[in-house]
């Protein structure tokens, strides 16, 4: 029995002194300070994996730009080819364990949300080429303070905000005359959201309500909670650093709470659900809407879905249509607010409207084993003839000022609109996720509120209205902070 | 095993020692190696990864990558799972080593008494009759060990750590022991949403489970009807709603029931005001689309099932009991039911399971809304759906997991009961 | 005492009745479809450009794209894979889960017990939770963006479902296996040449499902298969463009052509089972 016992002892010493030579020696590790990665010194022969958003690639824009540089860096071996992944892939899942792509475009608060984590690395943006052509404010939606010091994580490309959608024919012909008192040469229902308002109620009447002016899915806190913030609602405060100082019912919001129910008891029930922002493209086509509002990059959406409805009325041309349906498309900038909140007030003070936006662009994973060659790709896509190539391409709103002035129009209202404040960029932290449910929650009720009932409608009063947006910033307060 | 330790002879000492040593010295050669081999390869094991992993498992690492300059630090997430995996390993190990020295001294006992050792064919022949299971079961255990409880597992240690929120690798996670627990008890707010939605919960799961499996059955037994000709076309349309992914079928009722729907179109073309059948004051009727959509989705696979089953019913009973006079409906309810319900119990459980952690349906159907008297819920929110919102839409991963470890002890405490009183548990040799 | 012609009334009461119904179950789950089907040939993208249940307008444009204009959406590489994966996941998973359930049901061992109460507990674990598990095991493997990991994953949780099979082999009478005993066949041999035969119609069931579950899965490959080339269907439908429906719904119309032919295929052996006359007695 001892001879037994022993030998199988000796089993367990003989493993478990494997264990603990092997396992300490597994703990000692060499953790010597890292290099700063960018030295200047391209790495040769390597390929860079770029991820692009969807339409990009769709309009062609992003072949032209990996031709482009590939045919610039052969001399170094330097190939960027498309990452091939989805374009809201995440970086914090599959760069740690090396799937991610070397170079990302996304948008701000996507790519921001990185930073916790060090997934994306720090530019030296001084360096590159579009450094003094983009605006400072569009240069802070990728700054973050690190112990004292300030990094830039990413390079921004385009501005996203909301515009005004509509259809110039669908104008009423004397609009000269009785829809634009200011005399400026511009209808003022694409000016003033009172005369909007007006305007919506008059086409909704005379169609019998088949017909519709201002539409939009109202649940999209993208585009609603600008009317808050147009009254002093902001997201979170410390210009969107301090999670635990949460504004979406501070200021005088509940004024732009009340804005969004009298724009749904002018449209029908669509506005409550998501109904109105996928028809519509096809909607504003035929005509059953006038206006819309939407972010600059689905433009071409828009005049697609215009051109197929002239080509089945009018019998024009495919170039024909197309002409006609961008010379009827007009993408304005958003209209002004009344101070008092209230849209029949037509006559009284004005306020400009601020509205959420973002900036998308470009950043470098932390994970690349290039990241010179990929800095160089930055440098390249964001050079003055890549953005005014993808302007041409795409319609977006170039961060750079050179391409906007070059272009101008509403590439140049969106960056004025950028520094003039107008634009309220989406915080660049983790916790903006947490706004989404609460705000699309209280903004489908009151955009259901109308339709309801006349006893038992719930936001007929200020206090209704307050309290209705506090319940919004309690609950993004307890989805932040009650568990953590 | 007293006994073995006392009456053991050498060659079994030998394969206490070294696996397979015995064996060998009994000139059971390849069964031998292959213990051997098994040692081997669990020391090999170790000196790569195995002693790390473990290591791993009780730090959680120590030095916190960063990125930016190229630091690969420790990944606390991944050492928790290798080190679940290295435990899993050595238990295997170890079970095997009992097995090499049962079977030396099962070898010593058999040469004691006059006989002799097996070949190592007449072990294989074994392996596929007396011991058919033992070959069988072996994949499968493996299988589910590594993918299935070893998820588990991770999960519910999981909860006993600080992993979440602003704690994600590269950060590194460490043990926190109950302090999770101790979170969601001082929460104010959480008992009452947790017992309201554990409330909707099982209504949905014993209701969907009843429509479901009744709704099959009778699906089943309606094709079955000998007047019924061309079953393979008819049985065709429920099939064709099974082959539709069912991810692809919700968005399309939501779509349906949705204010720009075709069901609005119809009802605001006759003239009344759209209904809002899906949206946030509409309690009930979300309810019950959830339970209607549930239905259409899973019907046609109890169908084919209550059909595959209902196959093996014997003829001959029926013939005896239509010569007795037995009516249709007493066919159903003295033979066929029983026999059905018998051979169903835990797919009736089983599907009862599914539906209480039913995610999609809700999900796809109604979600992102908080319900005025929910704690970042809604009003069709299944525990499922709650805990998604607490944990990975919050990022919070150790309360979720906390969370789900308490729902998991719940659940599976009330099926267990439920399964081992069922007379497929307790009576299998019924039918036999 | 009823005349025979009362008899034949009430059959051919009863066959209209039974007809009726099965005209109603027929509408019922193929009314969905068919709003899918016309969806797919609308000549507009949009799902809103409906007149109801109809479109408002017809073309087999999405179908045409769905097979050519590949540069953004590779539906056929997509479909290639799917069914791939799927079938894989069938045969492993089908063959596992039938060989554990005739072991559940016909062996008695120890941890036997043990065994089907672990398993049915393991089903209540929320799966998504596990999710992390399992993605951060297959980083570790090195079996992201590779669907043999995928076909691991499917066939190592397809016998947790091996309940339902089991159930079935506690029906067949085990008076057929001893006289195979007797007869000196081995416990393989009385599961090849008896039991395969008797439950074909268990083991048509559990290849539907076993084909079904990777075939329509959404999650899994959504979480292992980053790269656009190696994509599923279910994943690639999903991202689609919101201007895409009638490609989505082209797309999805062909996702149930594999398991239509799957079943018209398997469908005679559904119901041939006849344990009955497999009984010496």
């Amino acid at each position: 029995m001892p001879r037994n016992i022993s030998a199988l002892i000796a089993h367990i010493l003989v493993l478990a002194a494997l264990l603990t030579t092997f396992g300490c020696m597994s703990l000692k590790r060499d953790d010597s300070e890292g290099q700063s990665k960018f030295n200047g010194e391209l790495e040769r022969n390597v390929t860079l994996r770029i991820l692009e958003n969807d339409t990009a690639k769709e309009k062609g824009y992003f072949k032209e730009l990996l031709d482009a540089f590939n045919a610039a860096y052969a001399e170094y071996g330097i190939v960027a080819v498309d990452a091939n992944m989805d374009q809201y892939t995440d970086l914090e899942q599959d760069g740690p364990y090396g799937y991610g792509p070397d170079v990302l475009y996304q948008a701000n608060d996507a790519l921001m949300k990185y930073t916790d984590g060090k997934h994306i690395q720090p530019i030296p943006v001084e360096q590159l080429d579009c450094y003094r052509q983009i605006s400072e404010e569009a240069w802070n939606a990728y700054t973050v303070q690190v112990n004292g010091e300030n990094y830039v994580f990413g390079v921004p490309v385009n501005i996203q905000g909301p515009l005004l959608y509509y259809r110039k024919d669908l104008l009423p012909e004397n609009w000269e005359t009785q829809w634009d008192r200011d005399k400026n040469g511009v209808p003022d229902m694409t000016e003033y959201w009172t005369e909007l308002y007006a305007y919506s109620k008059e086409i909704r009447e005379k169609s019998n309500g088949a017909k519709f002016g201002y539409m939009k899915s109202l649940f999209d806190t993208y585009f609603s909670s600008g009317f808050l913030f147009s009254y002093g609602g902001y997201v979170f405060g410390q210009g969107g650093t301090d999670t635990s100082d949460i504004g979406f019912s501070a200021g005088e919001a509940r004024r732009g709470a009340h804005v969004l129910r009298q724009l749904a008891s002018a449209m029908n029930q669509d506005c409550i659900d998501d109904t109105v922002t996928v028809n519509a493209y096809s909607m504003l086509g035929n005509g059953t809407y006038f206006a819309t509002m939407t972010t600059p990059d689905v433009y071409t959406l828009f005049v697609d879905e215009l051109a197929k409805e002239y080509m089945r009325t009018q019998d024009l041309s495919e170039a024909d249509a197309y002409a006609k349906a961008e010379e009827n498309l007009v993408a304005a900038d958003i209209p002004k607010l009344p101070a008092s909140g209230d849209l029949e007030d037509r006559d009284g003070e004005t306020v400009d409207s601020v509205m959420m936006g973002g900036i998308n662009g470009y950043a470098v994973s932390a994970y690349t084993k290039a990241p010179n060659a990929a800095l160089a790709f930055v440098d390249f896509a964001t050079s003055f003839e890549m953005i005014s190539r993808r302007n041409e391409l795409l319609g977006v709103a170039p961060a750079r000022a050179d391409v906007a002035e070059k272009v101008g129009g509403l590439s140049e209202t969106i960056n004025a609109n950028l520094e003039a404040g107008h634009i309220a960029v989406m915080p660049s932290t983790r916790a903006v996720a947490q706004i989404w449910t609460p705000t699309q929650t209280f903004f489908s009720d009151l955009a259901k509120d109308p339709f309801r009932l006349p006893d038992e409608q719930k936001y007929l009063s200020d206090e209704a209205l307050q309290k209705g947006l506090e319940t919004v910033d309690e609950q993004i307060y307890s989805a932040i902070h009650t568990l953590n | 095993m007293r006994e073995m330790l006392q009456k053991a002879n050498g060659r079994v000492t030998a394969s206490m020692l070294v696996m397979g040593l015995g064996q060998i010295l009994y000139k059971q050669w390849a069964k031998g190696l292959l213990f051997l081999a098994v040692q081997l390869g669990y020391i090999y094991y170790l000196v790569t990864i195995g002693a790390r992993d473990l290591f791993g498992f009780f730090t959680l690492g120590s030095v916190e990558s960063n990125p930016w300059y190229g630091i690969e630090g420790d990944n606390s997430v991944v050492m928790l799972i290798m080190g679940v995996l290295a435990i899993i390993v050595t238990i295997l190990y170890i079970a095997i080593y009992i097995s090499n020295v049962k079977d030396v001294y099962a070898t010593q006992k058999r040469v004691e008494a006059g006989g002799r050792h097996k070949r190592f064919r007449e072990e294989l022949a074994e392996l596929l009759d007396v011991k058919f299971y033992k070959t069988v079961l072996f994949v499968p255990v493996i299988g589910v060990c590594v993918f299935n409880i070893l998820p588990v597992v991770f999960m519910i240690l999981v909860a006993f750590t600080n992993y979440g929120g602003e704690i994600v690798p590269p950060a590194l996670v460490d043990w926190v022991g109950f302090e999770n627990f101790k979170k969601i008890l001082a929460l104010g707010e959480f008992a009452p949403t947790f017992f309201k939605i554990l409330g909707w919960n099982f209504v949905w799961a014993i209701l969907s489970t009843a429509i479901n499996y009744f709704g099959g059955l009778s699906l089943a037994l309606l094709l079955n009807k000998k007047c019924v000709k061309g079953k393979v076309f008819w049985r065709a349309f429920p099939i064709l709603a099974y082959a539709i992914p069912g991810f692809i079928t919700l968005l399309g009722f939501k779509f349906m029931f949705s204010y720009g729907g075709p069901i609005n179109h119809y009802i605001t073309a006759a003239g009344h005001q759209a209904i809002g059948f899906l949206d946030l004051d509409a309690k009930w009727s979300a309810r019950i689309i959830g339970l209607l959509v549930n239905a259409w989705i899973s019907i046609p696979s109890s169908m084919l099932l209550a059909t595959g089953i209902l196959s093996n019913a014997e003829q001959s009973q029926y013939e005896a009991a239509r010569l007795d006079g037995a009516g249709a409906f007493q066919q159903f309810r003295y033979l066929t039911l029983p026999f059905v319900v018998f051979s169903t119990t835990p797919v009736l459980i089983s599907q009862f399971i599914g539906n209480f952690n039913n995610f999609g349906i809700f999900y796809f159907l109604r979600g992102g809304l908080y319900i005025d008297g929910y704690f970042l819920a809604s009003d069709t929110d299944l525990l499922i759906n709650w805990l998604y919102n607490l944990s990975i839409d919050n990022n919070y991963y150790a309360i979720g997991a906390a969370i789900s470890l308490i729902i998991f002890i719940i659940t599976s405490a009330i099926s267990l009961v439920v399964y081992v009183s069922s007379p497929a548990y307790r009576q299998e040799e019924t039918y036999k | 005492m009823m005349k025979k012609s009362d008899i034949r009334l009430g059959r051919a009461f009863d066959t209209t009745v039974t007809y009726l119904l099965l005209l109603l179950v027929a509408f019922v789950f193929f009314f969905p479809c068919l709003w899918l089907i016309l969806a797919s040939f609308s000549s507009s993208g949009s799902i809103y450009s409906f007149r109801g249940f109809f479109p408002s307008g017809y073309s087999t444009e999405s179908f045409k794209k769905l097979f050519t204009d590949t540069a953004m959406y590779d539906y056929p590489k997509w479909f290639g894979n799917s069914l791939f994966i799927a079938t894989m996941s069938c045969i492993f998973g089908t063959l596992l889960t039938i060989l554990t359930a005739y072991c559940m049901s016909r062996f008695r061992f120890k941890s036997r017990k043990a065994l089907m109460k672990t398993t049915l507990v393991l089903g209540m674990f929320p799966s998504f939770m596990g999710m992390t598990a399992v993605y951060l095991l297959m980083t570790q493997f090195n079996f992201i963006n590779n669907h043999w990991g995928l076909i691991l994953i499917y066939t190592a949780g397809a016998p947790l479902g091996y309940m339902v099979q089991k159930g079935f082999f506690d029906s067949i009478p085990s008076s057929i296996d001893e006289a195979a005993r007797l007869d000196g066949a081995t416990n393989f041999q009385v599961f090849c040449k008896i039991h395969l035969p008797l439950s074909m119609p268990m083991i048509v069931y559990t290849a539907l499902t076993s084909f079904t579950w990777p075939w329509s899965d959404y999650i899994l490959p959504k979480l292992l298969l980053k790269t656009k080339d190696t994509w599923t269907v279910a994943v690639g439908l999903m991202s689609l463009g919101e201007t895409e429906f009638s490609r989505f719904a082209a797309g999805s119309i062909f996702i149930a052509v594999p398991i239509v032919i799957l079943y018209l295929f398997l469908a005679k052996h559904l119901i041939s089972g006849n344990v009955a006359g497999a009984v010496k007695e």
